[in-house]
């Protein structure tokens, strides 16, 4: 158990070493390289280890909110994605930043972000989970807007923050609802009462999910993930891809396995599995028109988080779990794929202006050229396994999810091949493109380490570290679904040779998909400026004019208008004075004479 | 001992009337001050705390102090806390330093005095006590349109002290004592019609003390317009007297008039939390944002005073207010200081001037960024502990059988103040620290290692609570 | 031999005339000396009663005593009051009542 706490804390330790330690020094970024090795030791020597530990964090009255620590298979096999994505990142991410001014402020988010994203994998009680599920969400804030100089930077930042806000909400909404049902915020003794009406178990149920909505970018609150792309590839790579984005997919799972999958069943159930099926169809399909290399894996990865969601919506949670477990490795190898081929062509990441990158850095090219075939469920590569137990549990349940699930199977493979062809195959476009060379040693271990997860951690033989395994994982079975995953494989990646195959510009423009559906400009015109700003404009006036300006500036003004009234005796006339008090004299002396 | 936590401060006072350098004698002050108060917080239990001299016969008013129970140790201890940075953020015009550290110190001590007093009558006239420094600082050393400010914050907190008097009055004789700590007992017998009026008075005098909808048009103009050792004292300590008077006398004392009042309270409430937020949102002005903000955060502690009005037996909802009164004090307190040293260095606090100061500054950015997140209530840091425990206090004694009642649904319209927070504060951020850096940013230096100790003492507090709520919550238990 | 009406009648005269003196006259000296004038007609209605209410033969001293305080008190009267208006005079350089309506909220 001392394990799992140094495991927790280590990080944090870290980061806070680093806030103290002198700034210049290279000492940051190698002693959070450490750390992060240590805790991928530690997480490998905890797995298949279980039990509880905490201690009281804040204890009031007869509540006590603890802090704890459970180890299971879930918390323990996501460890291990999340020290083993970390650690490589880490690494990659010393080469990559080597020449970065704030790199030790970049390490030390790095070690913050680690330590919170252990807390949400490690919780034992809801309210755990909230304090790491913030904490997540500052320290992704504050790594998308590592370059805050950069206006887009700053801005996606914050969008990013508020978006989570925004889902945050519901989430601590759902957590009150869901505690007064339960009477427990431990997940260990959770536990739905039959007297509780099924309209509330549902609402706090969605209330919940509204946390995972923001966290996993499902929609309609998607747009701050592909913005998050301005920030340094390697945390793309780690947050915004493998771990933390999956956080709500994971949270979903934890909440699952403690409740039953039986509370699932009715409306809550739909409503999940129908966001993360129609967030899977339309990121993908935006996806097929953009050209900015990071932004075509971060729609994917909104798609793939979608295949997710279904899955837990569809009682499936283990499909969804080990879907998460492959994903994060391929699409981490995918991202640093990326990353590699931006640092080598000095930031240049429109893929139009790329080209012919397969020669140049081969490398580079091979690996991703792996976690391409892994995203598109090339068959026996580790996407294809995890893919396959989500079809297969959506045709179980829903038909037309099932058939939307094979639109996003055509898709995926239509938008990589595209990504593949245009960036890597082909004649180079740009200068830049030209004159790239493969990246050295630091960044290149940690793409063919990934390389390796990515291909076979779907088989039987990597079962081990996952951290859900459903029933029929790693199975073969020549079926219909396989067909038909396979005819869904052909079809998109045929249809993207036939069409991209030594173009240099897009043969392809749909506005609709290009423009994301026009969700973001709609936000950006609609909700922020005029319900949000126009409406506190209004609501500022009011409170200038009515409670400040009619309300209290009337009570004074109509203290001072009565004042002016008394004022105007004060005139100053020595006599009139005199004749007033002659007269009031008179007047007493009339009334107390004559009455 | 406990008196030493008032005289302090008015001895360094006296001592900086007849000529004692002031700055100096107001840090000595100041931080002998929060080393008794981190005593007393450790210690309170001990009878050596307790002081009592009658100066009065009939009525029989007493001039005594003790520590009733841990609310008062936490608003000291809060009190020490801000006073020492408020006495060193800053500098005082030339030629004011012994208006200036003065008035500093006759805050700090009234505030002190306020809340350890345990006879109703000095409880009263303390808080006025540091008042009165408050509209002469506004008045005289603030900056913009202060003398606005001033009469308006004059007349404001003048009304509702008078209102709140009146239902002090009435408490005291239908009470039959002074004490404080024996009213609860003398009270049970009030009838329930006295118990609605005073209660009445009673919200309304301390609610306009504490800025609650919708008399909160005196806050953000006052706190805009003060130095910044005043706006630091008083958004984030005496504006805490009314909140602490509700918890201390109206609670206790007229429990079934609170209860008559719930549903305006929550009304008024969600007015601060929703309407002061949009508020907030359309501020141009850092200044002008943070005293609104300020107004805001109080619909929380008056949710958390609603629950206690609700249910009186709520275990939650009482440790829940002053941990957050504690720890917004905290935070409110930073901004105020680091705002006052943005306007110093770069001139202006107006959002559209500001732009790229993490640049430049980058220990600055860290610490008002810690400032901002407190306030927006991250995790790790002392308000989150408050907020999360005023939200659980809403729900403890909801029935799921029975449906959302009333002061649930106040309690989840008020989560969503915590999306509008996150917008007004994260744009601050945004339009101050962040892009490029320009014009009047530019030259603006980082702080100096003088600077930092004030800032670091509110962010280790925040810090420290933050990550482990139960050395506060202990004191309360 | 003249009644107690007839000197009320002179005293009140007297007494009108001074206040109407007070309101009307504009220099602040007259003022002063209707002021004065005002003074004597009570001083005359004091001696009047006092004269007219014998007690054992003799007139009521009580009425005579507050007389002599009355002139003794308007001498000292006379005295500041002269004063103020001489610094006044030299402040303002009018003695003149309508300039000098500083009072004036």
């Amino acid at each position: 158990m001392n394990q799992a706490w140094i495991l927790l804390f280590l990080p944090l330790a870290v980061a806070a070493a680093s806030l103290l330690l002198p700034r210049r020094t290279a000492l940051v970024p190698w002693l959070a390289t450490a750390s992060a090795a240590a805790t991928l030791v530690l997480s490998l020597h905890l797995v298949g280890s279980t039990g509880t530990a905490s201690f009281d964090w804040a204890s009031v009255g007869g509540l006590h909110l603890r802090v704890g620590i459970l180890l299971d298979r879930l918390s323990t096999g996501m460890m291990v994605v999340v020290t083993g994505v970390g650690v490589l990142v880490h690494v990659f991410s010393l080469a990559y930043m080597r020449d970065d001014a704030a790199k030790a402020r970049y390490f030390t988010c790095l070690q913050l972000f680690m330590f919170s994203m252990t807390g949400i994998v490690l919780a034992s009680d809801f309210i755990m989970t909230f304090i790491f599920w913030e904490l997540v969400g500052l320290s992704s804030y504050l790594l998308i807007g590592h370059w805050f100089e950069k206006t887009s930077a700053a801005d996606a930042a914050k969008k990013a923050f508020l978006c989570n806000r925004v889902g945050d909400f519901g989430f601590l909404t759902g957590i009150l609802l869901l505690w007064s049902i339960t009477g427990t915020l431990a997940f260990s003794s959770m536990d739905v009462p039959t007297s509780v009406s099924a309209s509330l178990v549902t609402a706090s149920l969605l209330c919940i999910f509204c946390g995972a909505i923001g966290k996993s970018a499902q929609l309609p609150l998607h747009v701050w993930l592909p913005d998050a792309m301005e920030g340094p590839t390697p945390v793309s790579a780690l947050i915004h891809a493998a771990t933390m984005v999956a956080a709500g997919v994971y949270m979903l799972f934890r909440l699952q396995l403690s409740l039953g999958a039986e509370v699932f069943g009715g409306l809550a159930g739909d409503v999940i599995a129908w966001t993360g099926g129609l967030t899977a169809l339309a990121a993908a399909l935006m996806a097929v028109q953009q050209d900015d290399i990071k932004r075509v894996l971060a729609y994917s990865t909104l798609s793939q988080l979608g295949y997710m969601v279904m899955a837990v919506g569809l009682a499936a949670g283990e499909a969804g779990m080990f879907h998460l477990f492959t994903h994060a490795w391929f699409k981490a190898l995918l991202f640093l794929g990326a990353g590699a081929v931006i640092h080598a062509c000095h930031h240049e990441q429109d893929i139009w202006k790329l080209g012919g990158l397969m020669r140049r850095m081969p490398v580079t090219g091979a690996t991703f050229l792996a976690g391409c075939a892994a995203l598109i469920a090339v068959p026996f590569t580790s996407g294809f396994f995890s893919k396959e137990l989500i079809l297969d549990a959506a045709r179980g349940h829903q038909p037309v999810l099932f058939w939307i699930a094979v639109a996003v199977a055509v898709l995926t493979p239509f938008y990589m091949t595209r990504l593949v062809i245009v960036a890597f195959f082909g004649g180079s476009r740009s200068d830049a493109a030209s004159h790239a060379r493969e990246v050295g040693p630091l960044m290149a271990v940690p793409l063919l380490v990934l390389a390796v997860p990515a291909l076979i951690a779907g088989n039987r033989i990597a079962h081990g570290f996952a951290p859900a395994v459903p029933e029929r994982a790693g199975e073969f079975h020549l079926n219909s679904l396989f067909w038909i995953s396979v005819a869904a494989l052909v079809a998109g990646s045929g249809a993207a040779i036939l069409l991209y195959r030594g173009k240099s510009r897009d043969p392809l423009s749909i506005p609709l998909l290009r423009e994301r559906f026009y969700i973001d400009r709609f936000y950006d015109r609609f909700i922020v400026r005029h319900l949000q700003d126009s409406a506190a404009a209004i609501v500022h006036f009011l409170d200038e004019w009515i409670i400040n300006g009619l309300l209290v500036d009337g009570c004074s003004r109509a203290a001072a208008s009565f004042g002016g009234l008394l004022r105007r005796m004060q005139s100053g006339h020595l006599q009139g004075h005199a004749f007033a008090f002659g007269l009031g004299v008179l007047l007493v002396i009339y009334f107390t004479v004559f009455f | 001992m406990l008196t030493l936590l008032i005289l302090f401060p008015l001895f360094a006072l006296v001592a900086i009337l007849a000529g004692a350098p002031a700055r100096p004698t107001a840090a000595a002050a100041a931080s002998a001050n929060l080393l008794l108060a981190v005593a007393a917080a450790v210690t309170w239990h001990h009878p050596a705390w307790e002081f009592s001299l009658q100066v009065l016969e009939t009525p029989a008013i007493h001039l005594a102090f003790g520590f009733p129970d841990g609310m008062s140790v936490v608003m000291v201890l809060l009190t020490a806390l801000v006073t020492l940075p408020a006495v060193l953020t800053g500098t005082a015009p030339a030629g004011r330093g012994s208006l200036w550290y003065g008035s500093t110190l006759l805050i700090s001590a009234g505030a002190m005095g306020a809340f350890a007093a345990t006879d109703l009558f000095f409880f009263y006239a303390f808080h006025e006590l540091a008042l009165i420094p408050t509209f002469i600082m506004i008045g005289l050393l603030g900056r913009g349109n202060r003398s606005e400010a001033a009469w308006k914050i004059t007349i404001y907190l003048g009304l509702g002290s008078i209102v709140l008097l009146a239902g002090l009055v009435w408490l005291a004789m239908l009470a039959g004592t002074l004490d404080m700590t024996r009213m609860a007992d003398a009270a049970g017998h009030i009838d329930a019609g006295s118990q609605t009026s005073i209660a009445a008075l009673l919200i309304l005098g301390f609610g306009t003390l504490v800025s609650l909808f919708p008399f909160h048009s005196w806050a953000a103009p006052a706190y805009a317009s003060a130095p910044a050792p005043v706006a630091m004292l008083h958004a984030g300590v005496l504006k805490k007297f009314g909140l602490y008077g509700l918890l201390r006398v109206a609670m206790p004392m007229v429990p079934e008039g609170m209860q008559a009042w719930l549903t305006p309270l929550l009304v008024l409430l969600l007015g601060n939390i929703l309407w002061c937020g949009w508020v907030t949102i359309s501020h141009k002005r850092l200044d002008g944002m943070l005293g609104s903000s300020s107004v805001m955060h109080m619909g929380y502690l008056f949710l958390a005073i609603a629950v206690l009005a609700a249910h009186p037996a709520n275990d939650l909802a009482r440790p829940a207010a002053v941990l957050l009164m504690f720890a917004h004090g905290v935070s409110i307190a930073l901004l105020f200081a680091l705002a006052d040293r943005i306007e110093r260095t770069a001139g202006t606090l107006d959002l559209d001037d500001l732009g790229g100061l993490a640049t430049p500054a980058p220990v600055l950015a860290l610490l008002f960024g810690i400032g901002a997140m407190a306030s927006i209530g991250l995790p790790g840091l002392a308000n989150f502990a408050g907020e999360i425990l005023v939200f659980l206090s809403a729900f403890r004694n909801f029935d799921p059988a029975s449906g959302i009642g009333p002061l649930q649904i106040t309690c989840i319209l008020a989560i969503w103040g915590v999306v509008i927070s996150a917008v007004y504060m994260l744009r601050a951020l945004r339009r101050i620290f962040h892009g490029p850096t320009f014009g009047a940013t530019a030259r603006v230096a980082d702080l100096t290692l003088a600077e930092r100790i004030p800032a670091l003492l509110l962010v280790a507090a925040l810090l420290a609570v933050g990550l482990y709520p139960n050395l506060i919550l202990n004191l309360l238990r | 031999m003249a009644s107690l009406n007839d000197y009320l009648l002179v005293s009140g005269l007297l007494f009108a005339a001074g206040l109407a003196g007070v309101v009307i006259r504009r220099n602040i000296i007259v003022v002063f000396m209707c002021l004065e004038l005002m003074l004597s007609a009570a001083n005359l209605s004091l001696i009047a009663f006092s004269r007219f209410n014998t007690t054992g033969g003799l007139p009521d001293p009580d009425g005579q005593m507050l007389v002599f305080f009355v002139i003794t008190v308007a001498a000292a009267e006379v005295a500041v009051g002269l004063a103020i208006i001489v610094s006044l005079y030299r402040a303002r350089q009018t003695i003149h009542t309508d300039e000098l309506t500083s009072l004036r909220g």
